[in-house]
């Protein structure tokens, strides 16, 4: 065949292809599953049955035993229900348990909801809740917050629909812990990986479809015991980058998006009236950890001198635009143990200076870098390269303590090379953050106890160690508020953290959806009563 | 050519298994612990050990390379420690998305690329060549990443005409239904996804490709058959295209194979910030969870996409230019 002839069939061809499409009609699909996040939103006049939800990242797994990531406890939020609920102000409140009594400070009674089922029809009953925390305290399941539920000795079934926990010794934090999803036992116990990816609970929505790393569907369970969804249709969409996320939500391809987001963005939405942002205080706070075994940083003096020179007002100004508010002690405004009355260090160099003579550093050799015994007063600051607030941050910092002769040297990495460094002790001062702080214990015990698992700057004082036991283990929640507060006045005052920030969290959504309210862990509980107006 | 071809295939293993194991070497070397990760900050040093045990962190170095190979020997890439899930599953629905999108990057690429080179080389010093030159200058400088964001905003925010983030259903699926229903609400939707995200992709090629066409050109319009053809009284377009831009297509096809290998690492960029689902992203997050298999099985798949393109365009060489095979 000539060359001709190719170019008659190719003509031809494209003729008929062209023709075809010609006579091709265009319609919306009545169910569109395209994954389209397209800006068309149905029929004009008749109001969208989807709320579009913008995340951050793809969650690791469906199963909120071994969840560890925010994006999977957005999931475990909508298909699972814990025995409790916490309000927006961190109380218990009644989820799949209708309520719980203490006999003894050892022991807790939860009475389950009868009529409660699984989005397989199954019903649920104690033997699911049994199963549940079975697994959560068996050292070969790796749950990674298996330690929240250590206090927990036994789980027993007292009947169908009440159930007997047995604590090791008394547990005070516990109870904030039950809201973790409660998992189906006749799937859970096949132990073939099921619910990692295809999670059935008890919630509001039932999850449909899971395109990994694009998009999560769900669907209204009609019967879920809390009165049915008013939206039909859920999706999360995975949009990684902060700026694309938020320009989603302004040309309307999504509905609502949330912290983490940048400050530059926030500000230009608050000023379009199209949009409601919400700030409300978040359950975490970023801090300065001083490594205690450090040479230079072992003097309390050297310690409370740099924190003089972190002027927390600018960085919550200049660099987080006001999003997170300047940090004061360990106890965060959000949670009942907040004391107003801890200020911290304030911003003050001639302090620092006359702290930093106190200890014996001055500058004798005119370098403008204080020295002692001929040695240099010489840290390392180091944070993780994927919060580009918290480098421009130690930056700052970097800035501000060698203009006050404490040479600083800077370092970056990624998270699982820096938390490697910070586990292994190997840092001298690093700027990181805690979230999800929904009791004080855990702002406490594993952060500041001689034994806790996260005291990376090795700090131990036995008084605030017998403090934080006795919040751990004394029921009261008026006696464990002065444990609290008396511990994070000293640990404040030893500067074992510079509690730099209160991180805020921010919720932006579109007007027309009506209904949302918003919780300070980030919730989206609250999307079952949302719905999109016109 | 048969022959040619199997050769060339015997001589991508040594390669692949060389990438395997210096992949592995790597990652192994940087610092930072998948327990870690995977268990958080709260975790004790006993679930921290047992975990490390669990997936074998502990053997020393050699004995997880031998699982490792053995494994691989097997067609068995291991399974993801973050996702559980086989790695080959998750190769296998993130892989098409990127493939799509460097395959329709390349063809905007090339469609700018080839009228844009030839007739700046026809034009030489013409407004015309100096406008093509500036759109390369523009092209190769700009960040993908700038210009992601700049095209969203543009299309998605202000003019709201196109999806801001995502892909559609996968092109291939929507032609076909399109075909099937007559509907071409499939087609559209997926072209409309796809469009920002391949152009952002392509820009960049096509700038490299133009200027890559334009001297390719320059250099053949001077060849004496050139003025023999226009003396011989051959139409301008015959002599150009005919004469003279196949003749400029070897080097053009070379810099268009590496380009397409570089689509496919540069998509990591575009890919987060298009939120496209592909296996840049896929890489990225594993890289950041140290998700060894992940990584692992990723970094071969696309060792082998740029063995199997290096293949292809030497086969090119060979039907553009007969003179290459024999020699």
């Amino acid at each position: 065949m000539n060359k001709k002839s190719w170019f008659s069939i190719l003509f031809v061809m494209m003729f008929i292809f062209s023709a075809f499409l010609a006579g091709c009609s265009y319609e919306k699909p009545a169910s569109n599953n395209t994954g389209s996040a397209g800006s068309d939103d149905g029929d004009a006049g008749a109001a969208r049955d989807e709320i579009k939800v913008g995340l951050d990242v793809d969650a690791g797994t469906m199963d909120p035993r071994l969840s560890k990531d925010t994006s999977a406890k957005r999931v475990s939020e909508l298909v699972y229900d814990g025995l409790i609920r916490l309000s927006a102000n961190l109380e218990p409140e009644p989820g799949l348990a209708e309520k719980w009594e203490s006999p003894d400070p050892t022991t807790w009674v939860f009475t389950l909801r009868e009529d409660v089922t699984f989005h397989d029809g199954e019903p649920f009953t104690a033997e699911d809740v049994k199963y549940t925390f079975d697994s959560l305290i068996d050292p070969d399941f790796q749950a990674p917050y298996a330690s929240l539920y250590e206090p927990i000795k036994s789980v027993e079934v007292v009947d169908d629909y009440q159930v007997k926990f047995t604590l090791k010794e008394p547990s005070a934090p516990l109870l904030s812990y039950l809201d973790i999803g409660i998992v189906p036992k006749h799937i859970g116990e096949k132990n073939d990986n099921t619910l990692s990816n295809n999670p059935i609970g008890t919630g509001p929505y039932k999850m449909v479809k899971w395109d990994k790393n694009s998009k999560i569907s769900f669907e209204a369970n009609d019967k879920y015991w809390g009165g049915s969804p008013k939206t039909n249709k859920l999706t999360y969409f995975i949009i990684p980058d902060n700026s694309t996320r938020v320009a989603s939500l302004e040309s309307g391809d999504i509905d609502i998006v949330h912290s983490p987001l940048s400050p530059q963005d926030i500000k230009r939405i608050k000023e379009n009236d199209q949009f409601e942002v919400i700030e409300t205080e978040g359950l975490g706070f970023t801090y300065l950890n001083f490594n205690q075994k450090h040479p230079i940083l072992s003097d309390l003096k050297v310690r409370q001198a740099i924190a003089h020179l972190v002027n927390k007002e600018i960085i919550s100004s200049d660099i987080y635009q006001g999003m997170d508010t300047p940090g004061k002690s360990p106890l965060i405004p959000a949670s009942w143990a907040y004391d107003e009355s801890i200020s911290g260090f304030s911003y003050d160099p001639a302090k620092a200076a006359a702290l930093f003579k106190e200890a014996g550093w001055e500058d004798s050799d005119g370098d403008s870098i204080l020295d002692k015994d001929g040695e240099k007063l010489k840290i390392t600051l180091s944070t993780h390269s994927e919060d580009p607030n918290r480098m421009q941050a130690v930056e700052y910092l970097q800035n501000e303590f060698t203009k006050n002769g404490v040479e600083t040297e800077v370092k970056t990495s990624e998270w699982p090379t820096f938390s490697t460094g910070l586990t292994e002790g190997n840092f001298d001062i690093a700027l990181v953050g805690w979230l999800n702080l929904v009791d004080p214990d855990r702002s406490f015990y594993n952060p500041f106890h001689t034994n806790g698992g996260s005291n990376y700057g090795k700090y131990s004082n036995a008084t605030v160690d017998e403090l934080i036991e006795k919040g751990r283990t004394t029921l009261e929640q008026a006696e464990r508020k002065s444990f609290y507060q008396e511990a994070a006045k000293i640990v404040t005052e030893e500067v074992a953290y510079d509690v730099l920030l209160y991180q805020g969290y921010i919720a932006m959504y579109n007007k027309n959806l009506k209904g949302f309210t918003e919780h300070p862990a980030g919730s989206f509980y609250g999307l079952k009563d949302a719905e999109i107006t016109n | 050519m048969a022959t040619f071809i199997v050769k060339r295939f015997f001589q991508f293993i040594p390669v692949l298994l060389g990438i395997s194991i210096l992949v592995f070497f790597l990652l192994h070397l940087i610092p930072g612990d998948p327990a870690l990760t995977l268990l958080g900050q709260d975790a004790t040093k006993e679930d921290l050990e047992r975990l490390r045990n669990v997936l074998g962190l502990n053997e020393p170095l050699y004995i997880q390379l031998m699982v490792f190979l053995k494994n691989l020997f097997q067609g068995d890439l291991g399974i993801s420690i973050f996702q559980d899930t086989p790695v080959i599953t998750l190769i296998s629905t993130h892989l098409p998305a990127t493939l799509e999108l460097a395959v329709v990057a390349m063809i905007i690429a090339l469609l700018i690329a080839i009228p844009l080179g030839i007739i700046s080389a026809v034009k030489q010093f013409s407004w015309l060549d100096y406008g093509s030159m500036f759109f390369a200058q523009i092209g190769v400088s700009m960040p993908v990443f700038w210009m992601g964001l700049l095209l969203i905003i543009g299309f998605s925010v202000n003019l709201n005409i196109l999806p801001s983030f995502g892909r559609g259903e996968p092109l291939l699926d929507a032609f076909v239904q399109t075909i099937q229903t007559g509907n071409l609400f499939y087609l559209v939707d997926s072209l409309q996804h796809i469009i920002l995200p391949a152009f952002t992709l392509g820009v960049m090629s096509a700038a490299l490709i133009t200027r890559m066409v334009r001297s390719a050109m320059l250099e053949v319009l001077k060849e004496d058959y050139i003025r023999t053809a226009e003396a011989k009284g051959v139409r301008g377009i015959v002599v150009i295209m005919k004469h003279a831009f196949r003749n400029a297509l070897i080097p053009v096809v070379t810099i268009v194979g590496l380009q397409f290998g570089n689509l496919l690492g540069g998509a990591i960029v575009t890919e987060t910030v298009f939120a496209w689902p592909g296996i840049g992203r896929l890489v990225i997050t594993a890289i950041s969870q140290r998700d060894f298999p992940v990584v692992q099985g990723c970094v071969l798949m696309i060792a082998l996409i740029f063995a199997l393109i290096n293949l292809i365009v030497d086969i090119l060489y060979a039907i553009i230019n007969p003179k290459i095979q024999q020699g």
